[in-house]
């Protein structure tokens, strides 16, 4: 076994490691941790009810800063 | 009788009290009209899932209160609660009252989503608090708030800003760090086995500089972003001057990653990158643990603040109006409606009423207040309409002290934190001095900086908090391990220390030392009568003597019929009256009896109930608050180990004392307000005494927080639970000696432990000074003290907790 093989392995297994971790740091960051039971029972709110709403909420958002623009003078 | 559930909330009730309704072939049952409108308004809104959702689970019945919505849209109410976000949308953190499950935070949830005006809605799971945004031109706080009602459910503010915002911030990042520290000791872990192999099996120094070298990439940000915490800590500690934890953990890592650095470019010695990671790793995931228990008592603190009303009725020459708390000054006048908390000490001037003091005394008993009487803040009126005083602010009433003392006792730092670090601290100070001398002595002898350096460095990493940290925390584990199976939850390990140490324990008496629960002691029956009438009449009430009786009457009859009774009247702290078929029931105590011109035998050391019928006596009960079960042997072995007990309780002398003198306890203070049984703890602080408190209620929650060692019943307020230190999940007082054996057996093992290390150390770091020391025998004696260590701490598992007598 050659070096640069080697190399590769550790470098390659750690890049995947770090990116996982980065992945986990982030949601951590955003809050989705921060609610234990929501994310314990994931499966009840995982459906297309909780999508709609979502999305109805997203909607709700957008309206509102349209109705509410005011273009910079 | 056929009992059978409310359609909406699930409690169940007998079939004739019900209020029914037909839908298409189904029959339905509503114990109210608040549950049946909830259930109405659900179906019409196409959100009747939520009854598939919600299964078995019971829920509180939805009564309707919405007097005081207005004091919602008050400008001192926004001020205080309501905040604006970038775009300009309200913004509001409640806590939702009366949640059971995830079907109630489901429906709450989708109501307020489907509310117009609404843009955001947010409910956490774990602890029942929502964050909503919404739009104040369409929609008014009121509205909302009266939404949330209109389903059933209670909503009140709370100030995010105050605890929960700083504790949510730390944990997030004290977890990002652990992460990162897992992430970075778990690689280095494969690297180093074969790195060992290699050390054991023959390398070639190829290969060796690439795993140093991935083991460097890797240990470097566990050591400088997850390890910046115990440099930070060991900065303010050199800037007080407090050699502690942190400096030896911080100079031990740090020290040992510049060696391995140095044996790296070397390509000389053995390289400790996977013990710098392994140091940082565990000592922080301890550190996170407490972190996470703060977080919770926030949540519960928020609780206390939430349900205090803001505003009061100030009646200023015959004019009523809502006035914020903040802006009543001694001498105003208020009003106080039944049912509301009082949240300003003051005097009543009209009218009387009984009032629930439990908060602040724990007992049960409601208080009968008339004009002249002083009421608390924190007390709460239960049947009547009254004028009051202001005899305080707000800033210095009874509940605003309270809730900051609570304030200081999550901020503060415990005590014994300190404590625990002299010992390593005076350790690392001299391994560092000894590590220093060495590096002179030897550059001056063998003039060669490198091998100075060498020795120097070996001789801190031999002697690198392996076994010395260890010590404290494997035996502490294996402690709170054998405690938890037993009930008895330890919330830090630290506390196994200090409560080894005490010698004095104070127990509160209701719900402590007793039940809490009044049971018959002594029934007299003077006629024969239907057991129903009275079960009917104190079914009634919710009075604790009531519910004495109702459990008695349970346990003695097999079959009670439920009447119907007419005119029910409860005369509050005496008792009740009611007409059954013409027939005048009165039950209560002896001056309600003596009222309605009856004489009746009114001595006794126990709370007295007389039922009489017709203006005829025809029993007489005698209750008593039980003693725990094993209170007795717990309290008299406790006093064997040479710990002192006390008594500390809000309720009189006399039964103080009967309750003492059943127990054995010698020294008994009653009549104690809350802060009065702080300041006797603090007394016994002053006598340099160190001091375990039992408790159970809100009104034991500052003497908790003040003692060194608390410990809550485990079915206590929330409150007193997350002050608390220990808490008992059993409830039993044998639990207490237990606790007390377990901490002074793990205290022991902790002794035992760093005398080992201290020991091991002795030997070790004179050779490892003299240069005796490779890295071989570096490793394998720092890992076998290790083990030692950990094999003493396990044989604390063997601890009996039952006295062969």
């Amino acid at each position: 076994m050659s070096e640069s093989i080697v190399v590769l392995m550790i470098g390659i297994s750690t890049l995947l490691g770090a990116i996982g971790l980065f992945a986990l740091i982030w949601a951590v960051r955003t809050g989705q941790f921060d609610d234990q039971s929501k994310f314990i029972d994931a499966v009840h709110h995982d459906n297309e009810e909780d999508l709609q709403d979502a999305a109805m909420m997203q909607a709700k958002k957008k309206a509102y800063k349209e109705k509410n623009y005011k273009p910079a003078d | 009788m056929i009992q059978v559930a409310c359609t909406h909330c699930n409690l169940t009730f007998s079939e004739e009290m019900m209020i029914t309704e037909k839908k298409s072939d189904t029959k339905l049952f509503f114990c109210c009209k608040g549950c049946q409108g909830v259930y109405h308004l659900l179906n019409a809104e196409g959100l009747d899932t939520f009854y598939d959702k919600l299964g078995d689970t019971k829920l509180h019945p939805a009564t309707q209160n919405s007097d005081d919505l207005e004091k919602f849209d008050l400008e001192g109410f926004k001020n205080k609660y309501i905040s604006t976000d970038e775009d300009g949308l309200c913004e509001i953190n409640l806590i939702i009252d009366g949640i059971h499950c995830s079907a109630c935070v489901w429906l709450n949830e989708k109501v307020l989503h489907k509310t117009e005006g609404v843009i955001e809605a947010n409910i956490n799971y774990t602890n029942n608090k929502a964050k909503i945004l919404w739009d104040s031109e369409v929609l008014k706080l009121s509205q909302i708030i009266e939404t949330i009602r209109s389903i059933g459910y209670n909503a009140y503010p709370y100030d995010p800003k105050l605890q929960e915002e700083r504790a949510i911030a730390t944990r997030k990042t004290y977890y990002t760090r652990i992460l990162v520290a897992v992430f970075g000791s778990m690689n280095i872990m494969w690297l180093a086995i074969a790195h060992y192999a290699g050390y054991f099996g023959g390398i070639q120094q190829s290969f060796k500089d690439i795993l140093n070298i991935a083991e460097f990439v890797l240990a470097t940000p566990v050591l400088f972003y997850s390890g910046w915490i115990f440099f930070r800590g060991a900065y303010y500690g050199y800037k007080n001057n407090i050699v502690n934890m942190d400096t030896l953990v911080a100079s031990g890592a740090l020290f040992a990653y510049i060696y391995s650095i140095y044996a790296m470019i070397s390509q000389s010695g053995e390289v400790y990158f996977d013990s710098v990671v392994m140091i940082v790793t565990f000592v922080l995931v301890g550190k996170y643990l407490e972190v996470l228990s703060k977080k919770h008592a926030v949540d519960t603190l928020d609780g206390i603040m939430g349900s205090t009303p803001t505003e009061v009725t100030l009646i200023d020459t015959g004019v009523k109006s809502l006035v914020s708390v903040e802006n009543v000054v001694i001498g105003d006048v208020m009003e106080l409606k039944p049912g509301e908390k009082v949240v300003i000490d003051g005097e009543v001037i009209w009218g009387q009423g009984s009032f629930d003091e439990s908060s602040l005394t724990g007992e049960n008993e409601p208080v009968y207040k008339q004009q002249g009487d002083t009421v608390l803040s924190g007390s709460i009126c239960l049947d009547s309409l009254l004028h009051y005083r202001a005899i305080k602010d707000a800033s210095s009433s009874m509940l605003t002290s309270i809730v900051n003392l609570l304030e200081e006792s999550i901020t503060k730092k415990p005590r014994i934190e300190q404590l625990a670090n002299t010992v390593s601290g005076y350790f690392s100070t001299i391994i560092l001095l000894i590590a220093l001398f060495t590096f002179i002595g030897w550059y001056f002898w063998v003039g060669s900086f490198e091998q100075a350096l060498i020795v120097a460095i070996s001789v801190i990493v031999i002697a690198c908090p392996c076994a010395l940290g260890l010590a404290t925390p494997m035996a502490t584990l294996v402690g709170i391990s054998i405690a938890a199976k037993r009930g008895i939850l330890f919330k830090e390990a630290s506390f196994l220390e200090t409560m080894a140490k005490s010698d004095i324990l104070a127990l509160d008496k209701t719900g402590t030392i007793t039940e809490g629960k009044p049971s018959v002691v002594k029934a007299k029956l003077f006629e024969a009568f239907d057991p129903s009438l009275l079960y009917a009449l104190v079914n009634t009430s919710n009075h604790p003597i009531s519910k004495g009786l109702v459990r008695y009457l349970d346990s003695k009859y097999d079959t009670l019929d439920t009447l119907l009774l007419d005119d029910i009247t409860s005369i509050e702290a005496k008792g009740l009256t009611a007409t059954y078929k013409g027939k005048a029931l009165i039950g209560g105590n002896a001056s309600l009896l003596q009222t309605s011109g009856l004489s009746v035998d009114a001595h006794s050391e126990n709370s007295l109930f007389f039922f009489s019928i017709n203006d005829t006596i025809v029993a007489r009960f005698e209750l008593s608050d039980t003693i725990r079960e094993g209170a007795k042997e717990a309290i008299q072995n406790i006093q064997k180990l040479g710990v002192k007990v006390v008594m500390l309780t809000g309720d009189h002398e006399q039964s103080a004392l009967n309750v003492a003198s059943k127990v054995g306890i010698e020294e008994v203070h009653a009549k104690l307000l809350p802060q009065d049984k702080a300041a006797l703890i603090d007394q016994f602080h002053q006598e340099k005494h160190v001091l375990v408190m039992v408790g159970d209620g809100i009104n034991d929650a500052i003497a908790l927080a003040s003692s060194d060692i608390a410990i809550a019943m485990g079915n206590g307020a929330d409150v007193a639970i997350s002050v608390s230190d220990i808490v008992l999940l059993d409830e039993k007082p044998a639990s207490i000696y237990e606790s007390y054996k377990l901490s002074r057996r793990t205290f022991g093992a902790v002794k035992e432990n760093l005398g080992f290390s201290l020991l091991y150390n002795v030997i070790a770091v004179p050779l490892a000074v003299m240069g005796f020391v490779n890295p071989l025998v570096a490793a394998l004696s720092m890992s076998l003290s290790s083990l030692v260590v950990v094999g003493n701490s396990l044989r604390i598992k063997h601890l009996k907790f039952k006295d062969k007598v």
